[in-house]
């Protein structure tokens, strides 16, 4: 078995849009005010009634395989790691911004205190390295969040794209997102 | 609107502002006039001495693209960082390749406009002490004639184009994920500094001004702008051809707000419909007569016309690129 790859799955049925993984977010990892790494976005209502339908969106990086992020950077700052998590490196970052503009999925930022640009890490350093699940799996009370090895067959999160249905978002840009999503069942056509 | 998920102004900002803007402008600005300078030595006899639209096209260039390199390190995150740029190189980066032709260009520019002023440099009291230690640089690169002219036209050819490059590699942005970006800002880019070149050799070196070769750049920018025009053309068609979100984005661009107004109004009016008005109806004449006067009043206005238009190009691009998505 060779390396890892992580990858999240987001129940967007099961979601209630409490916020949990937000807030757990800002606190594990230190999010300065007014920038969020991730919002989980309630959108609708949607369609025509009595068809209505609300749609839970997770907004947040979505860990692509071919992220447009990584090639642009004119330093090297911005990589994926051998587990499949994109990263910043601090140090070689100049804060040009370019990331953050190619990110087709709004991910990134300029923190406002360090200049660098910053994003979601799947708690990379803080958890992952130390075999705990990211700080909005653990805390989310309705269980919308899996992680875990995409390239491990018999892991929970495997089993569990297996068993339905699922999308990524922006599937038509290439950019395979490790982010992968059980879109709403219920209610109307859109 | 207070959200449940929070302050979204994160995911609405302009992350590239008006320094990118303007360094976008002044990165052309730059090549044009350093080609439209090169343009006009190939067809003077350097006997005489410079042609004034040499040295306008040196002193326009060179000042050009140091602002425009300050400004890009302005905007950085962590501008005290720059310097990480020139030891970390990524070739799959457009703006890294950027950086290896800036640093070259704007060298050799610096040493272009000492071949020009050498004279001046080498005389003057005030500078002569610093310059004529290296006096023997510039007269390396002055023996190489028309070899350091080309490597000076592909570079400036280079730092045009990659400013197009540089935001057409956005796959996030419809916008600017188009392939004639780069086509476009050359050729805005070389318009700008015709224009330039024209304005300031008017300005200031009038007495060295050889009128055939003002008469030659003006004929080149009224073929530039109608080139203009249909690159912009081939760039909405081409949007629109190209369905989905480049559509929906491409008539967004032209219908909504305020940028709607500037590509119309400023772009397409003030900047490509005015100077091709000036140029029929009063410079026309002059570029046809053999004793007509310089008419520096309407050159003035129609490269102030073009110039400005040139400018909102880039704040339009950038901007709207941004915003629609």
């Amino acid at each position: 078995m060779g390396n890892k790859r992580y990858g999240m799955l987001y129940d967007s049925n099961a979601c209630i849009g409490c916020q949990a993984c937000s807030i757990a977010c800002r606190g594990e990892n230190k999010v300065h005010d007014d920038v969020h790494r991730l919002q989980v976005r309630i959108e609708g209502p949607k369609g025509e009634y009595p068809n209505l339908r609300m749609d839970f969106h997770r907004q947040s990086c979505v860990m692509c395989d071919n992220a447009p992020c990584v090639p642009v950077c004119p330093t090297g700052a911005s990589y994926t790691n051998e587990e499949g998590i994109n990263m910043v490196d601090e140090k070689k970052c100049v804060g040009c911004g370019y990331c953050i503009t190619a990110c087709p999925y709004q991910a990134r930022y300029l923190d406002p205190k360090t200049g660098v640009a910053d994003k979601c890490t799947f708690c990379y350093e803080n958890r992952v390295k130390q075999d705990e699940k990211p700080a909005c799996v653990s805390i989310c009370p309705t269980n919308a969040l899996i992680f875990g090895d995409l390239n491990d067959s018999n892991s929970e999160i495997c089993k569990a794209i297996k068993k339905q249905a699922t999308v990524k978002y922006k599937e038509s840009l290439n950019t395979n997102p490790k982010l992968i999503v059980i879109p709403n069942r219920h209610g109307g056509e859109k | 609107m207070d959200q449940i998920w929070g302050n979204t102004t994160q995911y609405t900002e302009i992350v590239w502002g008006w320094q990118i803007a303007v360094y976008l402008f002044l990165a052309g600005l730059s090549a044009g006039a350093l080609i439209s300078a090169i343009l006009v030595k190939w067809r003077s006899n350097l006997a005489e001495g410079y042609d004034g639209i040499m040295k306008a096209g040196a002193l326009v260039a060179l000042p050009a693209i140091s602002l425009g390199l300050a400004l890009l390190v302005v905007d950085l995150g962590k501008p005290f960082s720059f310097w990480l740029l020139m030891f970390h190189f990524n070739l799959k980066s457009v703006m890294s390749i950027g950086v290896i032709l800036l640093s070259v260009y704007s060298g050799l520019m610096t040493v272009f406009a000492a071949v020009i002023f050498k004279e001046k440099f080498a005389e003057n009291s005030l500078t002569a002490w610093a310059f004529r230690p290296f006096l023997f640089i510039v007269e390396w690169f002055e023996g190489l004639g028309k070899w350091f002219d080309w490597v000076m036209v592909v570079l400036a050819i280079g730092i045009a184009a990659y400013t197009g490059f540089l935001l057409s590699a956005l796959v996030a942005k419809p916008l600017l994920n188009v392939p004639v970006l780069p086509l476009l800002f050359l050729v805005s880019g070389i318009s700008s500094g015709v224009a330039g070149c024209i304005a300031v050799s008017i300005l200031f070196f009038k007495q060295s001004v050889q009128e055939s070769n003002l008469k030659y750049l003006l004929s080149l920018d009224t073929k530039l702008i109608p080139t203009e025009l249909f690159i912009l053309f081939v760039m909405f068609i081409g949007l629109f051809n190209m369905g989905g979100q480049y559509a929906i984005v491409g008539q967004q661009a032209l219908t909504i707000g305020v940028w709607a107004k500037v590509f119309w109004g400023g772009i397409i009016g003030i900047g490509l419909i005015g100077p091709l008005l000036v140029v029929t109806f009063s410079l026309h004449q002059y570029e046809q007569s053999d004793h007509a006067p310089i008419p520096v009043g309407s050159l003035l206005i129609n490269s102030a016309l073009v110039l400005t238009g040139v400018i909102l190009l880039r704040f339009y691009m950038l901007y709207a690129g941004q915003i629609f998505i």
